[in-house]
């Protein structure tokens, strides 16, 4: 159509709806001035009036159908009727607020929890993150011999980005570290991150306020300089500009403070504060030492594909030309999204499906009120349809009711979602990555507003149908009970929704079981230590101030000495790191089982104080444990190694003691087995002999597998500065009862360290769960609210079914028939309804369980514990939703019931 | 029902648009000079006559306009908009084509 034409009609049509009432007026005029025109010929003919007229109608044909085929073929009638059936719709409900109520609560419900979860989900897997160009971000990783990827290598990264052809740029930067901040208060540890100075430039962030790292800032001795997150800038600064310039103390060291990043910077790299990462080669370490993280920026026009065979090939030629260190050591080139939420997104659509199942059931409660309800409106629409309402008409009309229901629901349902999303925003916030902030934008409402349309026409069509498929004749007559033919159609649409409901109800509850199970699992998983009574806090030395291992060694004797006269403390020891929180590892060497060019078997290392098997509870199944002589021995080797002039001196020390070591059964197993482990020699670094083996200790998480594990005495850490170690105290009482002694401990040595990390060990081992923990906590409020709705839905049924034969019942009991046949009449009714519902919610929950078998741990999918019980809890909530009505229906007179016949 | 079953679908249209590309008329004189020019061959009902006029009226082919009528009373006339007589041209050309072409079909002696 062209433009003119198209904004004619336009105007014409608008003038059909605006002035409706002239262009309705004119209508009549027109065709009266036809008929009256036509009798006054018939006149003229001779005809009497009376003819005349009845001649002229019936050359007319239907006077009202062709004003209505007019109406029509102005084509805003719709429009119109929408408006009037809007009106009715409302005026309808209002008439009816019990059902309104329960119709619009349980959409609410549904719908605001599909919003709540589909905001997740956008924030989180579909909104692109929010830096310039995100798809051209690039996480960069490498691999190893061992299987896995791994951090990178500071000296590979370095030819990464002087020789490859398709990043527009690199920036390598730290995971996060504890530091001691020093304002005027007490010490405080926060979080830091170290990054090369082009780190803010790569990602596209400029600062709030104040500048980003400078060119050379992040060279070996350049001025020290400090970025702020906007938390940390509002708590420690109040938000005040005058922030630039001022000095921070981290570490004991002053920083300049040079500007703030925005409020919504998180990820990657999210800490309270950024510094420069002293780049130069000493510090970021040779190459075998994956201990950094590194993005890129891909060149635009360049390929994913292009950008990891470009650095796969520069790969290549490092591993030719240092094959001692980079044999197998390839590149990992991973978009950036991906590997932020990557991990997540199985979890987060199992959420959104499980969602989804509870709205359906809210929608076939709500088909199901509607069903029952358009039994008793049977009359009114006969009456419609015999006045000539057809049945498209009559379609749209009961559809704009349920439409207005859903929308309703709807509204309600984002008031209902911003709470809840505000909600998860405190919980989530931990667990998840977020890369864009998580709240109920535009798109979740459009979304809201989507599936509003789309329950509104889910529950309103079978009603609907149904209803206007109504024999006028029939139901004009009948009372509008349920006796007449139409509604055996009605009866079957009702079992089926019940049935229905209970499967998903029960698809929902299993899988919400299996997680619980799972949950459970982890928590009574046996970690291999005693984890109650214990409490940990983490230290960190700065190293200014304690420059040499001496000075190191003394400090943490000195603390050791404390803690252990303190009250309460039963015994007390330090670790480089905590079991669960992972760690060091690195490959040893096995004289005798490989040679010096081979690789040999990668274990975990500890670096622990004395009495730790005793403050964890560790058992020692071998051998012994180590003794005060044996880490002043591993301090004076460390010493002399420190003090090599020569990498030649330095290996003849390393040969002249062998140095001890406890190791853990499954490295007693994996590499001597069947073999006394005690006295064997091993290499890592050093030259180690087995004094012992103690039992496994989870290192990983609780799903992981123990890894193989070597304890090395703590002086060997000494020599470089700035190490954090963790304080295990085990306590006669509550763990927390200590945490006063072990930071006045602290302080009575040095006033400026923080104490960081302060938790119990049941706490440590909690964290580690927090995402299952979730999990199960969100599917099970999403299963409990399932099976409340099929609950409501299925006594909603029953009273409605028992309610229309009550007279039948009734007559039953008038008869003599005894309650409990009554009961047993009804609830065989129900049970069929349920077994149904159940077999079918088998099936559902089968693949449900598939879906997220991988969350799953030590529960079989398909465990059939967890598939009876649920049958059983479901199918007693819905007898017990039968057996209400039937116990009501039975209570009535039966004079009564045989008079409302 | 009254729809012009007898009429070939679309050519109701077509009629009317020629016939009020002759003169403005009212609804009532649009009926007679039907009746008139095709004889008893196409019949139309009063009653569809008024859907058709309206739904050229929203397309554009034609306009309203309320005067008076030959004997003094107001009633409304249409006519031809620019729009419509572009759009007879055309349709007419098709017509004359399709009946063209069937005339031909039907004029085939059989083999």
């Amino acid at each position: 159509m062209r433009l003119e034409h198209w904004l004619y009609t336009i105007l014409l049509r608008l003038r059909s709806l605006f002035q409706r009432n002239r262009v309705e007026r004119e209508l009549g005029e027109e065709l009266q001035y036809h008929f009256q025109r036509k009798i006054e010929e018939n006149l003229a003919r001779g005809m009497s009036r009376e003819k005349a007229t009845r001649a002229a109608r019936r050359d007319f044909g239907g006077f009202e159908q062709s004003k209505e085929e007019c109406r029509d073929m102005r084509r805003v009638n719709w429009l119109q009727d929408a408006m009037q059936d809007l009106r009715y719709a409302a005026r309808t409900l209002a008439r009816n607020p019990a059902f309104a109520l329960i119709a619009i609560v349980t959409l609410a419900l549904g719908i605001g929890a599909n919003t709540a979860i589909f905001s997740v989900v956008h924030a989180t897997l579909l909104e692109p993150l929010p830096y310039p160009h995100p798809e051209q971000l690039v996480e960069l990783r490498q691999t190893e011999s061992a299987p896995g990827e791994y951090p990178l290598t500071g000296e590979d990264y370095l030819d990464w980005r002087s020789q490859n052809s398709t990043f527009s740029d690199m920036s390598l930067y730290s995971w996060p570290i504890v530091v001691n901040a020093s304002g005027a208060d007490a010490p405080e540890a926060v979080s830091e991150i170290a990054t090369q100075a082009n780190f803010f430039q790569l990602l596209g962030v400029s600062p709030q306020i104040g500048r980003p790292f400078a060119v050379g800032e992040d060279r070996k001795g350049a001025d020290r300089v400090v970025v702020l997150s906007d938390a940390f800038w509002k708590t420690h600064f109040g938000g005040r500009a005058d922030a630039l310039g001022k000095t921070l103390e981290l570490n004991s060291n002053p920083y300049t403070i040079i500007g703030v990043v925005p409020a919504w910077f998180r990820d990657p790299g999210d800490a309270d504060l950024w510094v420069p990462l002293d780049m130069s080669l000493q510090n970021i370490g040779r190459r075998g030492n994956h201990n950094w993280r590194g993005i890129g920026r891909i060149k635009s026009g360049v390929t994913l594909e292009q950008a990891r065979a470009d650095l796969r090939t520069i790969a290549e030629r490092l591993e030719k030309q240092f094959p001692d260190s980079n044999r197998n050591v390839d590149a990992v080139v991973i978009p950036m999204h991906e590997w932020l939420v990557g991990g997540f997104r199985e979890q987060l659509w199992i959420m959104f499906g499980a969602v989804g199942l509870v709205l359906l059931i809210a929608c076939a409660n709500v088909a199901n009120l509607l069903l029952a309800r358009s039994t008793s409106r049977r009359r009114e629409i006969a009456v419609r349809v015999a006045l000539g309402a057809g049945k498209a008409r009559l379609l749209r009309q009961l559809l704009t009711e349920s439409l207005l229901l859903a929308l309703v629901g709807g509204f309600i349902g984002v008031i209902v979602a911003y709470t809840s999303v505000s909600l998860l925003r405190g919980v989530l916030t931990d667990v998840l990555p977020q890369p864009n902030p998580l709240r109920v934008g535009w798109v979740p409402v459009l979304f809201t507003f989507l599936i509003c349309v789309a329950a509104g026409v889910l529950f309103g069509l079978a009603p609907a149908l149904q209803s206007s498929s109504v024999e006028s004749s029939d139901a004009l007559k009948s009372k509008g009970s349920a006796h007449s033919g139409a509604s055996r159609h009605g009866t079957w649409l009702r079992n089926t929704l019940v049935a229905s409901e209970i499967a998903l109800s029960l698809a929902l509850l299993t899988s919400a079981s299996l997680l619980l199970r799972t949950f459970e699992n982890l928590r009574n998983t046996n970690l291999g230590i005693q984890p109650d009574h214990v409490l940990t806090a983490a230290v960190k030395l700065p190293g200014v101030r304690y420059k040499t291992p001496d000075q190191s060694w003394e400090f943490y004797n000195q603390l050791l000495q404390k803690l252990a006269a303190s009250p309460g403390v039963r015994a007390v020891a330090l670790t480089s790191k905590l079991p669960l929180r992972g760690g060091m590892n690195g490959y040893i060497l096995i004289p005798g089982k490989q040679t010096e060019e081979q690789t040999g078997p990668l274990v975990e290392s500890s670096y622990i104080s004395l009495g730790y098997f005793r403050a964890m509870g560790i058992p020692l199944l071998a051998g012994r444990d180590f003794t005060r002589a044996d880490l002043e021995d591993t301090a004076k080797v460390q010493q002399e190694m420190t003090s090599a002039k020569s990498r030649a001196e330095a290996d003849a020390i390393n040969k002249k003691y062998a140095l001890p070591s406890v190791i853990n059964e499954t490295m007693a197993n994996a590499f001597w087995p069947g073999e006394e482990p005690i006295g064997k020699i091993f290499q890592h670094g050093h030259t180690f002999r087995i004094i012992g083996v103690v039992g496994d200790a989870n290192q990983g998480n609780v799903r992981g597998a123990v890894m193989p594990e070597a304890y090395y005495g703590m002086p060997m850490l000494l020599d470089t500065p700035g190490w954090t170690f963790n304080v295990v105290a085990r306590s006669s009482g509550a763990p927390e009862s200590l945490m006063d002694a072990v930071r006045a401990a602290v302080a009575s040595l040095d006033k400026s360290l923080a104490l960081f990390h302060v938790r119990t060990m049941p706490q440590v081992i909690a964290e580690t769960m927090t995402t299952t923990q979730y999990e199960t906590v969100l599917l099970l409020s999403m299963a409990a609210l399932a099976l409340l709705l099929a609950a409501v839905g299925t006594y909603g049924v029953m009273s409605y079914v028992v309610g229309q034969r009550t007279n039948e019942i009734g007559i039953r009991m008038a008869l003599g028939a005894r309650p409990k046949q009554i009961l047993a009449m009804a609830v065989r009714q129900a049970f069929l309804l349920v077994a149904v519902g159940i077999v079918v919610g088998w099936a559902g929950a089968a693949g449900g369980a598939k879906a997220m078998q991988t969350m799953l741990f030590h529960v079989p999918p398909f465990d059939p514990a967890t598939y009876a019980s649920v049958s059983a809890v479901l199918a007693l909530v819905a007898l017990a939703a039968c057996w209400i009505p039937v116990r009501r229906a039975m209570r009535v007179d039966p004079m009564v019931a045989l008079r409302d016949e | 029902m009254s729809k012009p079953s007898d009429l070939v679908q679309g050519t109701l249209d077509l009629l009317l648009l020629k016939i009020l590309a002759l003169q403005p008329l009212n609804g009532l004189a649009i009926s007679e000079r039907l009746k008139q020019i095709s004889g008893d061959v196409l019949q139309v009902s009063d009653g569809s006559l008024y859907p058709a006029l309206h739904k050229l009226e929203q397309q554009g082919w034609i306009a309203s306009e309320w005067k008076l009528s030959e004997n003094n009373r107001r009633a409304k006339f249409y006519s031809l908009t620019r729009l419509g007589r572009r759009h007879l041209e055309k349709e007419a050309g098709n017509w004359n084509r399709l009946s063209a072409a069937i005339s031909h079909v039907i004029k085939l002696k059989e083999a």
